[in-house]
């Protein structure tokens, strides 16, 4: 069995004037897995991020019980930035999350604040505009950087501390198809460059069907499926409020093989459908 | 996904971690807006409202802080006041500040354990009674560094602070809810 990132065992959590929240999470993001957290609106995702980060219980307060464990060690007792260097957290709200002037002084903040040298913080910057495509940019006003930049910035200002695991609560909510398709293959990048454990939120799955290799699915605040992709997605399938939730590929896929028996294979892209449906003879209609 | 419902079991409370140094951050705001409005209002008919005084007293009515802390806020408050002060006797607004701070930190207090806690009012009777402790001590200071008669005091000088004692409270009482929701809404109240 592969070490586990973050676990959480029998927790349950309510805000402070809130209902249950979370009910009964038991779940194990493997490390150095790309793990998609899906659900509907609602479902908790949001809260399940922050309980991965220790943001939640113990910054924002609330009921809890159950234990979450980040690279083997309880959240419990433990400050949010000292976690913060072991898990980065970009929230969906992310310019809530830019609290410098420019690109240089917000990658070296959390640097700084964690008391690295001056010499250490300018080549971590350096090195993390680099690596999201942003080389040079150390003194760009963040109002001379677009929407998307400033994203990435943010995802340099994270990968600054070296962190294992990185969770996204909907980074590419606000952007166009092409801008969120660039940003999930930088986030790709980045997993298989560092081996950084990747828990990624998000309603359009399809933009990360070539990156997925673990699923959680949550409704109502509780866990549907945790495990493999190729093991999570069909109980995913089963439920109807989850089925849309898939990608569209794998809405077909599992539809098919429903409807006709056969066991496809693991649809990565539409080359790979299309390859799989000519051996069952499903064929393009001419009209 | 095959589900046996559970016992809810007893969950722990916690009280948020954030809350221990937000405070800190909102009386920092909040005063440094005070004294710019300290420094751009203008003065009519000798009477100005007195922003320092209303905006610690937002802070102790929304964060209801330890009695140590409001002395550290009404010195605050004071040592922000000194270097601008035309008066006779810059000192007298740390004591009159840190007086206020404590008095209106006791009443916020006491009104809290009154079970007067929602009274829209609180922000309004907290905001008057620190501003007349306050002047009213700073003002006594001056009397006796001047050498002014007691009915000085009482019948010039006091009418006046009661003046700026309104217009304190009803700025107070306009600027707690908006300042509350601002800093104070948190996710579960949404």
């Amino acid at each position: 069995m592969m070490e586990s990132a973050i676990q959480l065992q029998d927790f349950y959590f309510a805000y402070k004037k809130s209902d249950i929240v979370l009910h009964d999470i038991n779940i194990n993001v493997r490390k150095g897995s790309f793990t998609v957290l899906a659900g509907p609106s609602g479902a908790g995702k949001t809260t399940l991020c922050k309980a991965m980060t220790g943001i939640v219980p113990y910054y924002m307060g609330g009921r809890y019980s159950g234990d979450v464990k980040v690279l083997g060690e309880s959240t419990r007792g433990r400050r949010v930035s000292d976690i913060a260097m072991r898990v980065g957290f970009i929230m969906e709200d992310y310019e809530s999350q830019l609290v410098s002037l420019t690109a240089g002084e917000e990658i070296a903040f959390s640097l700084l604040n964690h008391g690295f040298s001056a010499k250490e913080v300018a080549e971590r910057t350096r090195k993390a505009l680099e690596d999201v495509g942003l080389p040079g940019r150390e003194s760009y006003q963040l109002d001379e950087l677009s929407g998307g930049q400033r994203q990435r910035l943010l995802l340099a200002a994270t990968l600054a501390v070296h962190p294992e695991i990185i969770v996204l609560d909907e980074p590419v909510s606000a952007m166009d198809p092409d801008g969120a398709i660039s940003l999930y293959k930088l986030v790709y990048d980045i997993h298989k460059a560092y081996g950084t454990t990747i828990v990624a939120v998000e309603h359009r799955t399809d933009y990360l069907l070539p990156y997925v290799t673990d699923l959680i699915a949550l409704k109502e605040g509780r866990v549907i499926a945790s495990d493999s992709f190729e093991a999570a997605a069909p109980k995913m399938y089963a439920d109807p409020e989850l089925r849309c939730l898939l990608p569209s590929l794998w809405q077909v896929k599992l539809g098919l093989e429903e409807r006709f028996g056969v066991d496809l294979g693991d649809w990565r892209s539409e080359q790979d459908a299309l390859a799989d449906l000519k051996t069952y003879k499903f064929e393009r209609r001419a009209d | 996904m095959d589900e046996k419902k559970k016992d809810l079991p007893q969950l722990i409370e916690i009280e948020p971690l954030q809350d221990g140094y937000r405070w800190v951050a909102i009386t920092a705001m909040l005063l440094a807006i005070g004294i710019i409005l300290h420094t751009v209002s203008p003065n009519v008919g000798g009477v100005t409202p007195n922003w320092t005084i209303a905006m610690y007293s937002i802070v102790i009515n929304l964060t209801n802080p330890k009695l140590s802390q409001a002395l550290g806020i009404g010195f605050i408050a004071g040592l922000t006041l000194v270097p601008s002060s035309k008066s006779a006797f810059p000192l007298g607004n740390l004591a009159s500040e840190i007086a206020g701070a404590t008095v209106c930190c006791i009443m916020v207090k006491a009104m809290l354990a009154a079970g007067f806690g929602s009274w829209r009012l609180r922000p309004f009777i907290t905001g008057f009674v620190a501003t007349m402790v306050s002047g009213g001590l700073f003002t006594f200071i001056l009397k006796i560094v001047l050498g002014l008669p007691l009915t000085v005091w009482v019948y010039a000088m006091l009418p006046v602070v009661a003046v700026v004692g309104v217009l304190n409270a009803l700025i107070t009482f306009l600027l707690y809810a908006p300042v509350r929701k601002l800093f104070f809404v948190q996710e579960d109240e949404r």
